[in-house]
């Protein structure tokens, strides 16, 4: 296809979306409005089921299915950068040299690394009651423990993440959301409904499954980041290729820019 | 009208938005250092929301900000590192804002936190109040710290402990 | 209590396209990483203004930390790469300025 072809089947495109969204927003409730069907179905059977936060109820309830392929999406993501990023056989491993931190830094790093951590679960625990949720806390936990790269050193991430680990708690995540699915239908009814007592609104164990859909995607995604950095960590610190090897030395390349930091704009 | 509302307003104008610009221009450690900044006014941002809206559960965006803020910039302080070193600061914003932010942050938590303790009440929201207040000012004392470029031992005594 | 909301977000909205242009504009990587930082705050606030923390929750998670340790890990091991300058430093200098002075 030529540019001008090209341009044209581009415009084309474009004007057919901008007509079809302006006569989809024509039917939109009106913006901010008192008058949500979809929402006020949704409040309704989330209070139904004893669950304050709406959102929670909808991702881990009224559509945890949809939860299920967003969930996957992570955990295929993890695997496949495991398998890009791995230590292929003309690379090899260097010992990173530990890293000079500021003293103040380090010490409020490793304050801050329990504090976060805590915060993390705080939101997972409480993904049915406030904002927040699996994937939110799990995100947060996954960052507290890489306060240590951050700010401590690369060895001392190293000593607290076995990897093997990780990954197997990131499967077991995944597996432990199919299987509370699947237990839906053991107990008598759908897969994925939420078969569990809603227990007593507003409290940690309300909601039915939704707290529990909300751990296992916690775990999930807490150690799919953390295997997903990991990779990168590797191969961004540690992993140097042949290249990289051979050229070793005090010669630098010759069309490396001089460093130019601090340079007024 | 809602006083907290327009306090929030107020500090996205004169306090977010010129920290686009500076992060958007200029060299890296002027960048890094608006966007330290920029976390601490989104945190006090969001708490005034919070409390516009009386909705206390948003206050858990603060929480999290004030944990993840300080953190996102000493991501920058650690993989910059060496574009950092070296070179003194020349550029005359990231001068001035080494110097300004941790008075910034010690003067401008206190003022949006206190104001916000008080119209909570005594209670498990203030707790919650007074941790992020705590978390915001050490977190943006150490994260600027990082970010100044001074060496231990050359002002131990600023130091915080 | 409507006015004020209005405000707030126009307001939002506004930084949200002056970040998100502004990530659009700059060239290099490190520069961006900044950029985007500042518009995942942006968008961040956008979220909690329309009444939606759980998705602003998320966009905090993700975007004050992952994101820019990602972005940033990915620079080192490409320019690290693209020198094959050895094992020897992690002195990497090179802020990239190129392409940066077309813009201003």
């Amino acid at each position: 296809m030529s540019r001008r072809i090209r341009t044209w089947v581009l415009l084309l495109g474009g004007l057919g979306v901008a007509v079809l969204l302006f006569a989809a927003s024509l039917d939109l409730p009106e913006f901010g409005g008192d008058r949500h069907p979809y929402g006020a179905r949704a409040v309704e059977a989330a209070l139904a089921r004893h669950t304050a936060n709406v959102v929670a109820a909808v991702n881990f309830d009224q559509r945890a299915f949809d939860t299920l392929g967003e969930e996957s999406i992570l955990f295929c993501a993890a695997l496949g950068t495991v398998v890009l990023l791995r230590q292929t056989r003309d690379e090899h491993r260097v010992r990173p040299e530990p890293a000079r931190v500021d003293p103040p830094v380090r010490r409020y790093a490793l304050v801050a690394l329990p504090v976060t951590l805590l915060i993390g679960l705080y939101v997972v625990a409480h993904g049915q009651l406030s904002p927040g949720g699996g994937f939110q806390g799990g995100v947060v936990v996954a960052t507290a423990l890489h306060l240590l790269y951050i700010a401590v050193d690369y060895r001392a991430l190293e000593r607290i993440r076995p990897v093997g680990l990780y990954a197997t708690a990131d499967a077991a995540g995944e597996a432990a959301y199919l299987l509370l699915g699947a237990a839906g239908l053991v107990a008598g009814t759908a897969y994925l409904a939420n078969f569990l007592p809603y227990g007593t609104f507003g409290t940690l164990a309300s909601g039915g499954v939704v707290p529990l859909l909300n751990a296992s995607v916690g775990v999930e995604v807490a150690s799919g980041v953390v295997v997903l950095l990991a990779s990168f960590l590797d191969q961004a610190v540690e992993i140097e290729d042949a290249t990289e090897h051979t050229a070793s030395g005090p010669a630098r390349h010759p069309t490396l820019p001089p460093p130019s930091e601090e340079k007024p704009t | 009208m809602n006083g907290w509302l327009l306090a929030a307003a107020l500090l996205l104008l004169v306090g977010f938005a010129p920290t686009v610009w500076g992060a958007a221009s200029g060299p890296v450690r002027r960048r890094i250092m608006a966007q330290n900044l920029a976390t601490l006014v989104a945190c006090l941002a969001v708490l005034l929301l919070a409390q516009g809206y009386a909705r206390p559960s948003y206050a858990d965006l603060g929480l999290v900000l004030a944990v993840l803020g300080p953190a996102g910039t000493l991501v920058y302080a650690r993989l910059l590192a060496d574009e950092l070193a070296g070179q003194p600061v020349r550029d005359r914003v990231a001068r001035g804002l080494d110097r300004a932010m941790t008075p910034l942050a010690a003067l401008a938590v206190p003022l949006v936190v206190v104001p916000l303790c008080v119209a909570a009440g005594p209670g498990r929201a203030m707790v919650k109040l007074l941790v992020i207040g705590v978390l915001l000012v050490g977190g943006n004392i150490v994260s600027s710290r990082a970010l100044s470029g001074r060496r231990a031992g050359e002002k131990a005594g600023a130091a915080d402990e | 209590m409507r006015p004020m909301n209005d405000v707030l977000i126009v307001l939002a909205l506004a930084l949200v396209a002056a970040a998100a242009t502004a990530a659009v504009l700059a060239r290099d990587p490190v520069r961006q990483s900044t950029v985007l930082a500042l518009l995942g705050l942006a968008l961040a606030l956008l979220f909690a203004i329309l009444q939606a923390p759980d998705v602003a929750l998320s966009q905090l998670a993700v975007g004050s930390v992952l994101t820019p340790l990602m972005l940033l890990l990915s620079v080192r091991k490409v320019r690290r790469k693209g020198r094959a300058d050895g094992r020897a430093d992690d002195r990497e200098q090179e802020t990239g300025s190129a392409g940066e002075g077309e813009r201003r």
